[in-house]
């Protein structure tokens, strides 16, 4: 029980000035926002993001901070980091439309209702996998049930149909989650037919615009300009990867 | 006779007729540009021997850069063509006089011909706006009118009697000896000429601390005292660019006097020899460059130095709605090049968003000396209401008085009305008038979350559960496993019931000896049909059914067969006795395990 109690205290120790640590730089950055200081908040921030990774709250505040300075390339590709985690956020959603449309681009696919991006959208990945999940358990179990007393075969129907649905959806939401996006973080550059400079240039794309990486050969990637449909080569150093 | 003499009478009028001369002078265009070329044919027919070239007149407003003599005899009769191609040297009308040729004795004239020649393009000067340069034709100046010339004219007509008595020179004289930083003078050149000459290529006067722009070309005429000039007149505009000493440099003219030079077929046909090259030139001009007085300078000052300025501004539309774009433009016009002053500074207005557009800048139509400049910007009104622009300001410096003016425009009024986009973008509520009482002013991103990281949802936890995917398809498979064994037993439990069904409906012996094989069938896959008694009883055997029970199936199996194929033995009695029997059978066979 000593031992015990040891093991929590010094657990206790541990965690509890981290916890306050985290909490101090995010009320710092966020006095150094409100100051018109991004520079100084985008570092406090990313100091934060390095203790707790993949917070949606700290990619979208980290955008916040690269919008204001201009780096619309730079907050569009962490607004996108904030909506991968977490997309029923409406202050998510409306930043990352906002940076989007800045360079032309849109979060809804070009001809899909909004309600139905916003519907398609509505749980994170994580949490329609578990609902996936939930509904084959659900449909498995009734399904052995139906087998040994030959009961509760309309239920078993319905579950199995919800999870065919739900696998279509987890499909869909994993392969659009999955693309291999970047998008362009300098302020402009040159979209070329080849990988190198020798290649002429048949456009200028400005930051923020989405892109869609489809090669890559040494420090040149091949992609699609999302909103123009223009393909050609950018260097790597100009991108960032979503 | 008669007819000799009536022969040879013709020969001799035909003769006569023949040694007839014809001198005609055509050219392949009348109109022509500047930079075109103009073909002069003269065609001298029915002179026979050596013949000389055709006098051309004076040409001063062509240089003629090639010759071709052509000659062709056809039935004795000489045919000569002169070309002369030729590059025009001035715009506007230009005349050929008549063409003069000898010949035993005799002088042969063309008609004169009448040449305009049009400037294709504008005139543009390095660093200075398009302007349109134009050629005038001065009216003829006598030696008694000078005084009621312009100053600038004055002074070039009277340098032009210091050189009275020399056929060509050069004068040069500005509009203003004094000027100051940025005020535009003129300065004009004049080549005088009163005797012909030919190729003579023009050399610009060099500068120092002065801006040049071409202002046009004009011809005339001046006599100076009794002697009949023509003149080619330059003008420009000259600005200063700092103060301090300026130079205008010599403006020179080379030319050749006389006619156009013969070649070497015109001294053949015995022309005259070329005349050397002569250089003519201006004197040197200096300026005085004058500063502008920084006293009194109003911070509407922006560069422009001259008289007869005007300023005025525009606004359009003048009503709008919230969000929508206005442009307010300020014009001003005045001397000289305006291109050169900076940029108006339109005031801040307080609910107006202000987007500065380049301004534009050109000398007016028809003018050369005049020239306007549109300052604009667009306007963005953030909210309803009636907003004033107030009145702008445009200071220019006025080198007769020596003193800044100040142009003011009259102040604006631009009326806004709510944004009818803002409206059906954001719909928070209805009100009486239909307005919805909230505008659009504009879009930002919204502010930071300073919210903990969100906590899983279940759903999210679930996802975690990976281990009970193993629970669930082992279930799974626990149940197809129950059920396939399940389904084995009640096929077989399905075997005794059917069996002992039809033995209870039977009324032969193959009723009865059916529902055997159906069971033996059904429960233990032997099939009756095709074996002899003895391998049915080994299958039986090996399916553990018992020495007895076997038995009691040869026997009864026997009895059966018996029955079947002798019936007459056979009655109702025995029949149910067999039934009996079977279903005795079955219970039996049913114990086996």
């Amino acid at each position: 029980m000593k031992r015990l109690l040891a093991a929590l205290f010094i657990t206790a120790i541990c965690v509890i000035p981290t916890c306050l640590r985290a909490g101090d730089i995010k009320a710092t950055a966020e006095s150094f926002y409100r100051n018109g200081q991004y520079a100084q908040a985008l570092s406090a921030f990313e100091q934060a993001l390095k203790n707790a990774p993949n917070d949606p709250y700290l990619y979208y505040n980290i955008g916040n901070c690269y919008f204001k300075m201009g780096s619309k390339g730079l907050a569009v590709a962490y607004y996108y980091r904030a909506f991968k985690a977490n997309p029923q956020n409406s202050d998510i959603r409306h930043n990352l439309s906002l940076a989007l449309a800045s360079g032309g681009d849109s979060l809804v696919p070009t001809g899909m209702p909004e309600t139905l991006h916003r519907a398609l959208f509505i749980l994170s990945l994580t949490e329609l996998k578990g609902l996936l999940c939930l509904a084959g358990w659900m449909a498995c179990f009734f399904a052995g049930l139906w087998l040994l007393t030959h009961k509760a075969g309309k239920l078993t129907l319905v579950l199995g149909g919800i999870f065919v649905l739900l696998a279509g959806w987890f499909y869909l939401r994993h392969s659009l989650e999955n693309e291999p996006l970047a998008v362009v973080a300098s302020p402009v550059v040159e979209l070329r037919s080849g990988p190198g400079k020798n290649f002429p240039a048949s456009a200028a794309v400005q930051q923020g615009h989405l892109v869609r990486v489809l090669d890559s050969k040494d420090n040149w990637q091949e992609v699609i300009v999302r909103s123009e449909g223009l393909k050609g080569w950018i260097e790597q150093t100009a991108l960032e990867r979503i | 006779m008669k007819r000799l003499a009536l022969f040879l009478s013709c020969v001799v009028l035909s003769t006569s007729l023949w040694a007839q001369v014809k001198l005609t002078a055509t050219t392949d265009k009348t109109d022509l540009a500047l930079d075109d070329e103009l073909t002069l044919t003269v065609q001298v027919s029915g002179a026979n021997g050596n013949i000389v070239m055709p006098q051309l007149p004076s040409l001063p407003a062509f240089n003629v850069y090639s010759r071709e003599v052509s000659q062709s005899t056809i039935n004795g009769k000489t045919t000569s063509i002169f070309k002369y191609t030729m590059l025009p040297r001035f715009v506007g009308k230009a005349t050929i006089g008549a063409i003069t040729f000898n010949y035993q004795g005799k002088t042969y004239q063309t008609q004169p011909m009448e040449i305009r020649i049009y400037r294709t393009a504008p005139v543009t000067t390095k660093g200075a706006s398009a302007a349109t340069v134009t050629t005038t034709n001065h009216p003829a100046t006598s030696d008694t009118d000078l005084s009621q010339l312009p100053p600038l004219e004055r002074e070039l007509a009277t340098r032009a009697y210091a050189h009275q008595g020399q056929p060509y020179f050069v004068v040069a004289a500005v509009s203003n000896k004094k000027p100051y930083v940025n005020e535009p003078i003129t300065l004009t050149v004049r080549f005088y000429y009163s005797k012909a000459f030919y190729d003579a290529p023009y050399q610009n006067p060099t500068l120092s601390n002065l801006f040049m722009e071409e202002a046009g070309d004009a011809q005339g005429q001046q006599t100076v005292n009794g002697i009949i000039y023509r003149y080619e007149e330059k003008r420009y505009r000259l600005t200063g660019v700092s103060q301090g000493e300026a130079t205008i440099g010599s403006a020179s003219v080379s030319f050749r006097p006389g006619s156009s030079p013969l070649s070497v077929l015109d001294r053949f046909f015995g022309g005259a020899a070329v005349e050397p090259e002569q250089t003519v030139s201006s004197a040197p001009i200096k300026l005085q460059i004058r500063p502008l007085p920084t006293q009194g300078k109003p911070d509407s000052f922006y560069g422009a130095v001259g008289t007869g300025y005007a300023f005025a501004a525009k606004l359009d539309p003048t009503q709008t709605e919230a969000g929508e774009a206005v442009t307010l433009s300020a014009t001003v016009q005045g001397p000289g090049n305006l291109k050169t002053t900076t940029d108006l500074q339109f005031p801040p207005i307080e609910g107006l968003t202000a987007y500065p557009a380049v301004p534009v800048s050109n000398y007016l139509p028809n003018s050369t000396s005049r020239s306007y400049k549109i300052f604009k910007t667009v306007l963005v009104p953030a909210a309803s209401g009636t907003y004033t622009i107030p009145a702008l300001h445009w200071s220019y410096f006025d080198p007769q008085t020596s003193t800044y003016k100040t142009l003011t425009s009259t102040p604006l009024s631009l009326t806004v009305a709510p944004s009818s986009k803002a409206a059906s973008q954001f719909d928070f509520g209805h009100s009486e008038n239909g307005s919805t009482g909230v505008q659009t002013i504009g879009q930002d991103i919204r502010y930071l979350i300073s919210a903990d990281p969100p906590a899983p949802s279940w759903l999210a936890t679930l996802s975690n559960w990976g281990w009970l995917h193993g629970v669930v398809l082992a279930w799974l498979a626990i149940c197809i496993f129950i059920a396939s064994i399940g389904k084995k037993s009640a096929a077989k439990r399905q075997a005794y019931v059917q069996a002992k069904a039809h033995l209870k409906k039977a009324t032969t012996y193959e009723h009865i000896s059916d529902a055997i094989s159906a069971y033996l069938l059904a429960k233990w896959k032997i099939s009756t049909a095709s074996l002899p008694l003895r391998s049915i009883v080994e299958a039986l055997e090996k399916k553990g059914v018992k020495p007895q029970v076997r038995q009691q199936f040869s026997t009864l199996w026997e009895k059966l067969e018996s029955a079947r194929f002798a019936p007459a033995q056979a009655d109702t009695q025995t029949r149910t006795q067999f039934s009996e029997q079977a279903l005795a059978l079955l219970k039996a066979l049913e114990g086996t395990k």
